[in-house]
């Protein structure tokens, strides 16, 4: 997962930030992040729908463009709402992504106690 | 079992009458019913022995799909899944016993109106209240209700669909508790509160992925959004039964990761049907570690506090924890102290906990205190349904 960072150890984080990006199958853009992380970089994969992500781009621009006018003007500030709304939308369409993608776990989920889905513990 | 009266005082009875705007239907899937048709005019009397039992939680964090709210389902069992064969874009979730609508449902302005006007979604002008209040009640006693979808990928408002009144409704999102009408609805409300600097680094976490956004916009979009929050969704902490603070944690000098937090559980004192959590001596102040001889932890541990305290002039208890649980014996041994966790058998926490490792906050106090708020919920609503049986047990000998 992603490094966290607050704003004081943040400047690391944008500089060594390195994409690669292959439409996948099916319209997912997929993106492999590099991340710093203490003693080392971590690579993330995650897919959103290309739609969806589209849309988020998009709206960071128009909410850049926006604000360069005025920062304080209610424009503005619906402007990064619509971004905020879509970068959540975003989020949960690569979750739903994610949830859906082993047929295992989704079956073991809902029936824990079956052959298949027996755990051991030693 | 009780016969269903027109005149007697336990039972709920409403006549609804098709309103204008045809968003309510007189439809009942209880047992128990009695539906008369006067003459001429369309009109249901209906007597519904169980109203529904409403909990509304504000939360800044989309709706319906939250780890919040897929705890609080899987206390009452079963999974919550999208109403199936309709729009599937729909925020709404459905299980056995519960139904979790999204208040963006009731959107007045879709995205389109509200760049118009240059107003976020915050703002009460972009939001229907009465249309809120009128289906919240509806469906509280007992009538299904045709609520509007808001689509959060196209940004417009959707053909309605169809709510049956669930034993349970919950109501998330950023106004549950904003208009008073709504707010005395409410049976149990929560409010999570997330600090800026824990929500700046899960935001980050959600965001860097995504092509387009840099760390300069995600700062801008909180930034952008606070006048807004701090003036229309932060005020609705004081009204909340149970609010749920995420702070960073005090056990490392200047993290900056937000790795382990720092969460507490503020119990207002005083309401219904809701006994406060407490550690070992309820009303004392206690602050306790746990690791130590019979309990190894690692690094940075774990620190509980408990007290009563004053939250925006209400009584209020505390139970507080910092750090985060590695193993499942710390989360059975801190489970053993805690006091009022409404559980059916000793151990269920830390079964509901395990059972959702994968989700986030499964591992600290968030988690903990989501699974514990669910368990209080589900004792709320078994008194509900304790109180009224025995109600009607009178109602019957009468």
């Amino acid at each position: 997962m992603a490094a966290a960072s607050f704003p004081g150890a943040v400047k690391g984080l944008v500089s060594a930030k390195a994409r690669l990006s292959e439409p996948l199958r099916g319209g997912s853009r997929s993106l492999l992040v590099l991340y710093p992380r203490r003693g080392g970089m971590a690579l993330v994969a995650s897919a959103t729908p290309l739609e969806l992500s589209e849309k988020v781009a998009e709206s960071i621009k128009n909410a850049e463009e926006t604000c360069a006018g005025d920062a304080a003007s209610g424009e503005c500030a619906a402007a990064w709402d619509e971004v905020e709304e879509l970068s959540a939308a975003a989020s949960h369409a690569r979750d739903k992504l994610k949830a859906n993608s082993d047929p295992l776990d989704n079956y073991c989920n809902d029936n824990p106690e079956t052959d298949e889905c027996r755990t051991y513990e030693d | 079992m009780a016969s269903c009266t027109i005149h007697t005082a336990p039972y709920s009875c409403s006549i609804s009458r098709p309103a204008a705007k045809a968003f309510s239907l007189g439809f009942h899937q209880r047992h128990q019913q009695l539906i008369f048709f006067g003459s001429g005019r369309r009109s249901a009397v209906v007597c519904s022995a169980e109203k529904t039992v409403v909990i509304g939680l504000a939360a800044d964090s989309g709706c319906g799909k939250s780890t919040f709210m897929r705890r609080l389902t899987s206390v009452f069992g079963g999974a919550a899944e999208p109403p199936r064969g309709g729009n599937p874009d729909s925020n709404t979730l459905i299980s056995d016993t519960t139904t979790v609508i999204c208040l963006d449902d009731y959107h007045s302005l879709d995205r389109t109106g509200r760049k118009e006007k240059g107003v976020t979604a915050l703002d009460p002008r972009a939001n229907d209240f009465d249309l809120m209040y009128e289906q919240v009640k509806a469906i509280k006693d007992g009538v299904a209700v045709e609520k509007p979808i808001y689509n959060h990928v196209t940004g417009l408002l959707d053909p309605p669909e169809l709510i049956k009144p669930p034993k349970i409704l919950v109501i998330e999102g950023l106004h549950p508790m904003y208009d008073s009408r709504v707010r005395d609805l409410l049976d149990f409300s929560i409010y999570l509160d997330i600090s800026n600097e824990v929500k700046f680094a899960w935001k980050i976490q959600r965001d860097m992925a995504e092509r387009g956004h840099s760390l300069e916009s995600i700062k801008a979009s909180i930034e952008a959004r606070k006048p807004d929050f701090d003036a229309y969704i932060d005020p609705q902490k004081q009204y909340a039964d149970a609010v749920i603070e995420v702070l960073p944690t005090q056990l490392i000098p200047d993290d900056d990761e937000g790795k382990v937090l720092r969460v507490r559980l503020i119990m207002k004192e005083g309401v219904k049907r809701f006994a406060p959590i407490y550690l070992f001596d309820e009303g004392s102040t206690i602050s306790w570690i746990p690791c130590g001889r019979k309990l190894t932890c690692s690094y940075p541990g774990i620190k509980f506090f408990y007290g009563p305290e004053t939250y925006f002039s209400n009584e209020v208890s505390v139970v507080e924890m910092d750090g985060k649980f590695d193993r499942l014996d710390e989360l059975i041994y801190v489970e053993s102290h805690l006091s009022n966790l409404s559980t059916k058998f000793y151990g269920e926490v830390t079964q509901q906990m395990l059972k959702h490792s994968d989700f986030p906050g499964s591992n600290n106090g968030t988690g903990l205190f989501q699974t514990i708020v669910g368990l209080k919920i589900r004792d709320l609503y078994e008194q509900i349904v304790a109180e009224r049986a025995a109600a009607s047990a009178a109602a019957a000998k009468v």
